[in-house]
């Protein structure tokens, strides 16, 4: 005499089906929401890089017609801010941070075969250096969200090291 | 004689002014060691608040991200070990996020450590892209990657707020309405 199988009752059978699901989905992880008008626009772009957010403001490096230049974009109004006196044909920006204000951007760029630090007043239209103390070569800098103080990636002797400024 | 005297204030002057504009020009520090060792230190980030340092710690060519008080440079601990080398890590404003790039296998692969609540949010980024880049907003509303897809670079933003809570600075006092105030 054969005793048959008794099978799950449907409403166990949905559970551990869910069950699967989910664990699936969080082994594949979270799916961020794309800001899609923001990304076409940057995407009209030949390439676009090192990306630099704080509060609504985007700073980037962007090539169109094979010459980089720096565009600082409004997130909330999708609406891109004009930087007089910034983006200049003989310079190649390297890395770039905004405040949270979208004032000041501190910007590592190489100009007549030097690479220097350099912060950017937008209101001011006014650039000015940043003298790295002992002498270094700069690649990557992060402003605080006030503008008030940088952290500067710096090559010395062989060893990259982080400096802090602070800026008046 | 005279020549010289009255090229004097002139210099003077010259010499104030060039130590004044040294003043406005920013006073730089090394950012406080993490011990014995060294290695290089690359990649930083500070908190919006300015009181923690994320910076990535390079050693026998392995990245690893660590995260630092402001100032005084002692180590927080951060659940994120494994899975390196470590590159871009970003910070909320409270320092509550990290945002940090790790590697899964052949992939990099962009995630964020919730400090609070002692979690790692793994995220899910458009397929066959690779992000090379991370910037978190200071709120922790936002995230910027930089994606390299079919060999070309594009930045591209994301919205987090249904997958994390805001990290907003400490609430500003309101101004009046006090015992006797309209």
């Amino acid at each position: 005499m054969t005793r048959l199988a008794k099978a799950p009752p449907p409403h166990l059978a949905l559970l551990a089906v869910a069950a699967v699901v989910a664990g699936i989905a969080g082994c594949a992880g979270e799916r961020p929401r794309p800001l899609v008008a923001l990304n076409g626009q940057l995407a009209g772009e030949e390439s676009s890089r090192e990306p630099a957010l704080a509060g609504r403001w985007l700073a980037l490096i962007s090539t169109r017609e094979g010459r980089d230049r720096v565009q600082l974009v409004d997130v909330e109004r999708n609406a891109q801010l004009p930087l007089p006196g910034l983006n200049r044909p003989d310079a190649q920006v390297l890395n770039l941070s905004v405040d949270a204000a979208g004032e000041r951007l501190a910007l590592v760029r190489q100009l007549d075969g030097r690479t220097e630090l350099v912060l950017y007043q937008r209101s001011q239209g006014s650039l000015r250096l940043l003298p790295i103390n002992p002498a270094g070569v700069p690649r990557r800098v992060q402003l605080r969200a006030d503008g008030r103080q940088l952290a500067v990636e710096v090559s010395r002797a062989g060893l990259w090291q982080i400096d802090l400024l602070d800026l008046p | 004689m005279a020549a010289r005297s009255a090229s004097l204030p002139g210099l003077t002057a010259l010499l104030l002014a060039l130590l004044l504009s040294g003043c406005g020009l920013g006073l730089g520090r090394r950012a406080p060691g993490v011990g014995l060792g060294g290695g290089n230190r690359l990649d930083p980030a500070l908190s919006g608040d300015g009181r923690l340092l994320a910076s990535v710690l390079e050693r026998e060519g392995q990245g690893r991200v660590i995260l630092q008080q402001q100032p005084g440079g002692g180590l927080r601990p951060l659940r994120l070990r494994r899975r390196q080398p470590h590159s871009s890590p970003s910070l909320s404003w409270n320092g509550r996020y990290l945002a940090v790039l790790v590697q899964e296998g052949p992939q990099r692969r962009a995630v964020i450590e919730d400090r609070l609540r002692g979690r790692v949010v793994r995220l899910q980024l458009p397929p066959g892209s690779q992000p090379e880049r991370l910037s978190l907003s200071s709120d922790g509303s936002r995230l910027a990657v930089q994606l390299l897809r079919n060999g070309r670079r594009r930045v591209e933003v994301f919205d987090l707020s249904g997958l994390l809570e805001r990290d907003l600075p400490p609430a500003r006092a309101v101004l009046g309405g006090g015992a006797g105030q309209p």
